[in-house]
């Protein structure tokens, strides 16, 4: 078997080398909600988990994460107990600062693993590609930016999806998939986004027979739903027990927050609320109403209820109801043409359709658009096309997420060394489709990518330039519209390959 | 005039050499053929890193890869602490160059060596002033509270911080970083070295951990003068031997440190143009040029202070030290007397002759010996003349060499025995300067096999000492975590110890290319020594009555392993000029290395 250079443990162990060169770099409020709950979960009893509130930061994660904290506070009490401690609020000592970043980076091997796991299991004549995508999720800007400065555990989830999508791939495996993707929805709900191709998927290939849906596999259908329960039985059980279910969920799924984030995610709804902001100009020579209390609201985006000045509001069953809908569209050919490429493939328009038209999306949810796409994106020139201006848009989006001037250089430099790198290799690597390209598309990608470098140089430095301190809502304003011009444009583009091909 | 080297004509080797999967070419140490697979495979990280540019990869891709990777580490370190933070009451040299900043804002030239001298009064060269001046002018438009005339002082804004780190990194990549692409292109053609391997011991040579943490951890500018010189040494291997001068000046001009390289440029200079017989246009040509560049890196000066005596601004300074030891008095009336006081002024800032013979604890000759004999019971005139000769003892080899033959292929290794016997034997050594003789026997690593094993190991090793060596300043500026973060990396990547010991064993199948048994065993003595050294320094502590007995090991250990250094350079540039080779016969016991860097410059002459 002839390896790839360099390897993925060469670059693991590079990329460690400067995670750790980064561990005094800016790091949000989420350090301090993971310090906090890994504080929780060394301090309290479980029965106190959802309830406790000194600080603002509550845990709003499902039980394995809580779980996977309090592992973590094992070796936090002999590394630093002081870091352990509810009451210190904001408690941030470098010894604090090294452990928990540490345990990002430790845990992140998982991701390690399953990228090689992914690499051994292509297929022969794939192998390279795949060495090439596996190379190109480790390295990803988006969770250097996320985990490594911003602070979360992203590489250590991201690292169980790949695991379990990879070990969809066999049908020997396909169980393990299943109960791993299970346990993932249990460490972060967010992945709740997902499930919809998993349940087609697993439904299709394993518990339905491959000749006829209309013959269930008795065996396979008690099996997955024995250890699913099993898993989620574990996770919740207690807190069922306890009769804690509606404080669990009100912490999970906190709906008195927005249609938007602070920072506009790149979705639908950031370039509807784009398009708000010019009607409020145009509208009253349209002779359109202009509601006066929302012109502010959505100027200053905020978290809370955003609210529209001219575009009617947007309830959030809407938002569930186009989610859904896009879903299912992709989710039909899952089920008549149930094969692993076209299963990922559904995975990935699964988080597009989230992450478009989904309720108070965060922008770092680009990654569940991105990290499986990523995997595909090496099939063929056509996945490569619109894999682009994806990969640019949702990397730019996170820009905003750092914005502290020493951070600056690092997020840019390395993410243009990432797309460099990548897209070249890309380039170079991906076969030539079989099927006609479409021309408009790469043009399109083309363009789209030469806009990037001055919208950054504006948003960065032009604008403090000129306006200084006003107006600090431009520059957000237009990355998010901007990055959401290219999620859109590259969603369009694969789901023309997708259904397609 | 230079023997006219076939090599300027040379062609540098087809790129796809290397691909074609010839046996031959892991000779050159950067991938190693592996028989039980039938195909080749990279020897070291770095090496791998760089596989899939092998062939086709245009270097207008490669190179800017390249820039970025290097510059994120660059900044990543210098998140981390400076010299001097929040540490009153002198702080350290980020003060320094920051004050430097301030008083030339705001104070007339003629005062920027007089001011305020307690409190880090300029003493670098007037090219680093000027540097100062704009890097200031520049800074104050941002925030003018940062250069604020004394109330600056002590400052220790973060963003002040973020402002200056900027402009090492801007002024590294607008000087040092051209100068070292060009010159690695001209070596490459020079020594028939494959682009795709120049580009390797390019990457090496970027991230050489001693410079990195000195410029962006501990925080200086050293990389703007070993610029210059990069920039002097790349025109020489153009045959540009004024352009060379300019810049040899301008590297002098901005630290007095270049000095180091002073005597062997100037030998090499004298070489060409003596050599085999009297040039004296291109004699005259350098000697005049360097003289024009000289005056123009004064002009500012000699200007400053004739406006000021134009306006009558009466000169109250004190005289420099400098001017009262002169034979005969100086007339304070005469209309010279101010320009050669501020001149005095400069030299006796720029060369403090002043200070003891070591300051720190610095890894030379002089203050290992002082370990077991004081050094400080004679008196400190002695001390100068016995330090003089015993650097230009050290020198002189390497000096005569090139001035004998002075071939430019030789250039590197002159300059690095040179630079070592500077750093090992003359007065007032800072453990910064040990970057002068780093960085030519760095450049080694893009000559013809500089990075098969035995330049390797020999290069990895005087790097990893010399990072080692400055641990002890780096401690104080809380630097420790990256520095065994990136000097490890560096050793990983080019596969030397103490991350891995592959430069001495994964050579087995070529016996030819391998590193000799004596070598093997001095390097892991070495490297074994350092890893206990920081083990000791880390739990045990030092007894009452010696609290700097590490450091001082830690001297006396570098300066033992930088003579090895110093003997290994000097040997193989008398190796390699042939000074010797014609006339008397041949040594009995050869070691393959030595053989092999025979016939590999016997190649090249033919």
């Amino acid at each position: 078997m002839a390896e790839f250079y360099p390897s993925i443990s060469q670059c693991a162990i590079v990329a460690t080398a400067l995670k750790l060169l980064l561990f005094p770099a800016y790091k949000s409020t989420d350090f301090e909600v993971h310090r906090n709950w890994l504080a929780i979960a060394h301090s309290l009893p479980v029965k106190e988990w959802y309830f406790e509130k000194t600080s603002e930061w509550t845990l709003d994660y499902p039980p394995f994460f809580a779980y996977f904290e309090w592992v973590l506070s094992q070796f936090a009490a002999y590394f630093h107990p002081n870091l352990l401690e509810v009451s210190q609020l904001e408690y941030d000592s470098w010894q604090t600062i090294y452990f928990q970043r540490a345990t990002v980076i430790a845990t992140e091997l998982i991701l390690v693993y399953a990228l090689h796991l992914y690499v051994r299991t292509s297929p022969l004549i794939a192998k390279q590609t795949a060495h090439v995508a596996a190379l190109s999720i480790l390295l990803s800007p988006g969770l250097l930016i996320i985990d490594h400065i911003h602070f979360q555990y992203n590489g250590f989830l991201y690292g169980i999806l790949i695991l379990s999508i990879v070990l969809a791939r066999r049908q020997s495996t396909l169980l393990l998939s299943g109960l791993l993707f299970a346990a993932l929805l249990c460490l972060k709900h967010i992945y709740l986004y997902l499930a919809p191709a998993y349940f087609v998927y697993l439904l299709r290939q394993y518990c339905l027979s491959p000749r006829s849906i209309f013959r269930p596999r008795f065996g396979n259908c008690v099996k997955l739903g024995t250890g699913i329960s099993a898993i989620f039985a574990t996770a919740f059980g207690p807190f069922v027990y306890w009769g804690q279910v509606d404080q669990l969920l009100s912490r999970l799924f906190p709906f008195a927050r927005g249609l938007c984030h602070a920072y506009w995610a790149p979705n639908v709804w950031a370039m509807y609320s784009f398009a708000d902001r010019v009607l409020i100009h145009v509208a009253p020579r349209l002779g359109l109403h202009v509601d006066e209390t929302a012109v502010h609201s959505v100027t200053r985006g905020l978290v809370g209820d955003t609210s529209f000045a001219v575009l009617p509001n947007i309830p959030p069953k809407i938002t569930f109801l186009l989610t859904l809908a896009f879903q299912t569209i992709c989710l039909l050919k899952l089920f008549f043409q149930p094969n692993w490429e076209t299963f990922v493939g559904a995975v990935t328009l699964c988080g597009y359709a989230s992450f478009l038209f989904g309720w108070h999306v965060h922008e770092k949810a680009i990654l569940l658009v991105i990290i499986p796409f990523s995997l595909l994106a090496l099939r063929d020139r056509r996945y490569l096309g619109a894999f682009r201006p994806l990969a640019v848009a949702g990397h730019v989006s996170l820009f905003p997420l750092l914005f502290t001037a020493a951070e600056f250089p690092i997020k840019t430099v390395y993410t243009v060394f990432w797309l460099v790198t990548f897209l070249f290799a890309f380039d170079r690597l991906a076969p030539v489709s079989s099927r006609p390209r479409v021309f408009l598309l790469d043009r399109f990608s083309l363009l789209y990518i030469t806009v990037a470098i001055p919208l950054i140089v504006y948003c960065s430095m032009v604008h403090e330039l000129v306006f200084g301190k006003r107006y600090e809502f431009i520059p957000l304003m237009f990355t998010s519209s901007y990055a959401a011009i290219g999620v859109v444009g590259s969603w369009i583009g694969f789901l023309v390959v997708y259904f397609t091909s | 005039m230079p023997p006219k080297t076939p090599a300027s004509t040379h062609r540098p080797r087809r790129r796809n050499k290397i691909s074609t999967g010839l046996p031959s070419t892991p000779g050159h140490g950067t991938s190693i053929f592996d028989p039980l697979t039938q195909s080749q495979r990279p020897a070291f990280p770095l090496a791998a890193f760089l596989w899939p540019a092998r062939g086709t990869t245009s270097q207008w891709v490669l190179l800017p890869v390249l820039l970025m990777v290097v510059g994120l580490f660059r900044w990543a370190i210098g998140l981390w602490g400076y010299s001097g933070f929040n540490s009153p009451p002198m702080h350290g040299d980020f003060e320094a160059q920051r004050h430097w900043m301030e008083i030339t804002n705001h104070l007339p030239v003629s005062k920027w060596y007089f001011y305020d001298l307690q409190w880090w009064g300029l003493d670098y060269p007037p090219l680093t002033a000027y540097h100062s001046w704009l890097l200031g002018k520049i800074g104050s438009k941002v925030n003018p509270a940062w250069f604020a005339l004394d109330t600056s002082r002590r400052m220790d804004d973060p963003m002040l911080k973020i402002y200056m780190r900027a402009t090492v990194i801007i002024s590294e990549y607008l000087i040092y970083i051209p100068a070292i692409i060009v010159f690695f292109r001209h070596f490459r053609r020079r020594e028939a070295v494959d682009t795709w391997e120049s580009s390797i011991a390019l990457l090496a040579f970027l991230m050489q951990p001693a410079t990195i943490l000195t410029d962006h951890g501990h925080f200086q500018y050293n990389t703007v003068m070993l610029g210059f010189f990069l920039a002097a040494l790349s025109n020489i291997l153009a045959g540009r031997l004024l352009w060379s001068c300019i810049f040899f000046v301008a590297a002098l001009g901005f630290k007095q440190m270049a000095l180091y390289y002073a005597p062997p440029i100037f030998a090499y200079l004298l070489g060409v143009s003596v050599i085999p017989r009297l040039h004296l246009s291109r004699f005259l040509g350098i000697a005049i040029i360097t003289i024009l560049s000289f005056v123009l890196l004064l002009a500012p000066f000699i200007i400053g202070v004739a406006y000021d005596v134009h306006r009558q601004i009466p000169m109250d300074e004190t005289e420099p030290p400098l001017l009262s030891i002169i034979p005969f008095r100086l007339d304070r009336q005469a209309f010279y007397y101010p320009f050669v006081l501020q001149l005095g002024q400069m030299v006796h800032r720029v060369f403090p002759f002043a200070r003891g013979i070591f300051e720190d604890k610095v890894a030379n000759i002089w203050c290992a010996l002082h370990t077991f004999h004081k050094l400080h019971k004679y008196p400190q005139i002695w001390l100068q003349r016995i330090s003089l000769l015993a650097t230009l003892a050290a020198i002189a080899p390497s000096c005569l060499v090139i001035f004998l033959k002075p071939r430019r292929d030789l250039l590197p290794l002159t300059l690095a025995s040179s630079a070592w016997g500077f750093f090992l034997c003359s007065f007032q050594v800072h453990e910064k300067s040990v970057l002068l003789p780093l960085l030519p026997m760095t450049l080694l690593l893009g000559s013809d096999s500089g990075l098969g094993p035995s330049k390797r190991s020999w290069i990895g090793f005087a790097n990893i000492l010399g990072a080692w060596t400055l641990f002890p300043l780096l401690k104080r500026d809380e630097l420790r975590f990256p520095y065994f973060i990136f000097t490890l990396l560096w050793a990983y990547l080019l596969d030397i110890p103490p991350a891995s010991l592959g430069v001495y064993t994964s050579y087995h199948s070529q016996p030819e290319t391998a590193v000799g048994l004596p070598t093997k065993f001095l390097h892991i003595s070495f490297y074994c020594t350092m890893v206990v050294w920081h083990f000791f320094e880390f739990y045990v502590a030092p007894p009452q009555r010696k609290p700097d007995l590490w450091v001082v090991a830690n001297a006396g250990i570098g300066a033992a392993g930088f003579g090895i250094c110093y003997l290994w350079c000097t040997w193989h540039l008398l190796l390699q000029s042939k000074l010797f080779s014609d006339a008397s016969p041949q040594p009995a016991a050869v070691t393959p290395l030595k053989q092999r860097l025979r016939s590999n410059g016997r190649a090249k002459q033919l």
